[in-house]
């Protein structure tokens, strides 16, 4: 964090710094750095402490540096998004959280990735365990090609939970999904709407246990109303899970999220194009104050 | 535009006076020419078709009766069935299947869906252990031999890939000498429906792992990756999730490489296919190495290259048994295909 010298760097790492304190101090000193704050931000909301805590984690697409130098907290038990233009990687850090950047031949994550105190990025750390503890939704509905029940219950398994009724028909409450398909869970997943495919998809990651759900532009292919659904069902699971969610909506970001890191492309000296994250803050500083000009630009529609 | 050419009636509201007349139809004579080409060269294929089942029907089919399908062979044509070539076919078609599919789809998987993976980490992990000092001497070389592998695993790889292709083309006379080189002459297999039935499984294994494949890579990698994502291994996620999905598409593979393998004739007169015996072949798959070599088409071959007349006409009966036998086979294929399989 404080190693970094670059200057046109320096405005844009401030927000982090104080959100660093306030995870690492607890919750008083959590809101009174966010007094110290000032800059005409009136009254933070409180962030939780961190649960993943992200050190110049950056990503290598074989010569390519896709992702650099993103250090930031995630609070636990909060929805935390991540938006910026198309291309600037904000899946791509996304999928490191969960390793998933692991099965893409030729990509390399550095940096640490803190999950508690572990760097989850550590070569003895199992992935497959690790994914079955941070959940992940994907942007477009990937249900398997099987009935309803058959969807929850093959995560249960590889798990080893024990594939029960009450433990599936818990996860489709929780999904906000069970009133619509109780009385057909051996239907073929694919019988469903679109909606109803991502709410499934949000099911089967809940019916692991996870602790984090990671979730990549959950509503990009579904409809307005359905797009509702899903945002109210996110701000519920917040309430029982740490949330981190890509999305290049920006109303969205701003209806739901609690943090929001602001990503951008940068142009380096070799002619590369790699994602950086110019801003992180809450939701409220992001949209009413953001600090970083490229912020601000993109936030206020004048790029991207 | 229009309105200013004929001033005698008055101007049209002035909406549409701006818009220019559409243009009527007209003849594109290279677009016809182009056309009739196309049918023309597709009826001429489709002739060649109707002309050769047709020809084939006239001659055959009043040789065709139940007795023709149980009767053993005879020197006699009028008493000559096709019930030994039948069971043979039959028997060949189990073997070749018994040691083609297991083999061909645990290839397809494995190139498919392990070979071509992501070895960063494997490779992490491995050099980890060299520079930690963890290991010595024979683990040492262990390790150096597992990362040079991986190193060359890719090149292996495309190596294989182009030469399955390349084996899928590869006549198959080949396999027949290549049949009777190994299967009888190294492994002294007698020249049976066993030996026969090893070397079509030879000669369909490119074909059914190049099918497997396709049908493996048509399954969205996004299936694969929501299984890893819930916590599953890759093994799981394979076995549980992408190759349920793949099975209809492998199966329809499976099956045409199948309907090759029942008309191929030159491999097994190579292997020492039976042009003419009075024996019975037992449709127990475990009795093929007993068993003279006897198939559909090598029965056809023996009858076609007989001087009488009405052996000409009970291999064109033959020949009919034969198409329905592979129009039979493809019509599942087609079934299967339609009735399985997704759309993503």
């Amino acid at each position: 964090m404080t190693t970094n010298v670059d200057p046109e760097k320096t405005a844009k790492d401030s927000p982090i710094e104080i959100h660093l304190s306030a995870g690492a101090a607890g919750g008083d000193a959590g809101r009174a750095s966010a007094d110290r704050e000032g800059a005409g931000a009136p009254q933070e909301p409180h962030l939780g402490p961190p649960i993943f805590r992200l050190q110049d984690m950056g990503v290598w697409y074989g010569d390519h540096h896709a992702v650099k130098g993103v250090s930031m907290d995630i609070p636990r038990n909060a929805i935390t998004a991540l938006i910026g233009p198309s291309g600037c990687g904000k899946s791509t850090a996304l999928r490191c959280l969960n390793r998933m950047n692991d099965l893409i031949p030729g990509a390399r994550v550095e940096g640490r990735v803190l999950f508690g105190d572990e760097d989850l990025l550590s070569g003895d750390v199992d992935p497959v365990d690790l994914r079955g503890r941070i959940g992940m939704v994907f942007q477009k509905p990937n249900p398997f090609p099987k009935s309803i029940k058959d969807n929850l219950e093959f995560g249960m398994k590889v798990n080893g939970i024990k594939p029960t009724a009450e433990r599936v028909e818990q996860a489709l409450v929780d999904a906000a999904l069970w009133d619509e398909v109780k009385d057909r869970l051996k239907a073929e997943a694919f019988s469903l709407s679109g909606g109803q495919q991502q709410r499934l998809c949000i099911a089967r990651a809940i019916a692991v246990e996870p602790e984090v759900i990671l979730m990549d532009e959950p509503c990009s292919a579904l409809d307005p109303i359905a797009t509702l659904a899903i945002e109210d069902l996110m701000k519920k699971l917040a309430e029982r899970y740490t949330l981190v969610v890509v999305t290049h909506n920006m109303q969205q970001a701003a209806r739901i999220s609690d943090q929001v890191a602001f990503m951008t492309v940068e142009g380096t000296a070799e002619g590369d194009r790699t994602g950086v994250l110019a801003e992180v803050g809450t939701a409220r500083q992001i949209f009413s104050a953001p600090k970083d000009p490229r912020t601000e630009a993109y936030i206020t529609g004048r790029v991207g | 535009m229009s309105t200013l050419e004929t001033p005698s009636p008055p101007p049209p509201p002035s909406a549409t006076a701006t818009v220019r007349p559409l243009a009527k139809k007209r003849a594109r004579p290279s677009e016809q020419l182009f056309k009739w080409l196309v049918v023309g060269l597709t009826a001429i294929t489709m002739a060649m078709l109707i002309w050769l089942i047709t020809s084939v029907l006239i001659r055959g089919a009043g040789s065709i009766s139940w007795s023709f399908l149980t009767d053993k062979p005879s020197s006699n044509p009028a008493k000559a069935g096709f019930n030994s070539a039948l069971r043979g076919s039959v028997v060949l078609m189990m073997v070749t299947i018994f040691f083609a599919w297991p083999i061909g789809v645990a290839a397809a998987l494995y190139l498919e869906k392990f070979a071509a993976q992501s070895a960063t980490l494997t490779e992490r992990r491995l050099r980890e252990r060299l520079t930690t000092g963890r290991v010595s001497g024979l683990g040492a070389g262990w390790v150096h031999a597992r990362l040079w592998w991986l190193r060359i695993r890719p090149r292996v790889v495309h190596l294989i890939d182009v030469n399955i292709s390349n084996l899928a083309a590869v006549p198959s006379i080949i396999y027949g000498l290549l049949g009777l080189a190994i299967f009888v002459g190294v492994m002294g297999i007698s020249k049976s429906l066993l030996a026969g039935g090893l070397t079509l499984a030879v000669l369909i294994l490119p074909i059914i792992i190049i099918a497997a494949r396709e049908a493996l890579r048509a399954v969205p990698i996004s299936i694969e990756q929501g299984a890893m994502a819930l916590g599953a291994t890759r093994w799981q996620a394979v076995r549980s999730q992408v190759f349920p999905a793949a099975l209809p598409g492998i199966l329809t593979g499976t099956i045409l490489a199948m309907s090759r393998a029942i008309g191929e004739t030159a491999p097994l007169i190579v292997v020492g296919g039976v042009v003419f015996s009075t024996a019975v072949p037992s449709l127990n798959p475990l009795e093929a190495g007993n068993e003279a070599l006897l198939a559909m088409p090598l029965q056809i071959y023996f009858w076609t290259d007989q001087p009488q007349a009405s052996f000409q006409a009970i291999a064109a009966a033959g020949i009919i048994v034969l198409l329905a036998t592979l129009l039979v086979m493809n019509l599942v294929a087609i079934i299967l295909r339609n009735r399985y399989s997704k759309r993503w």
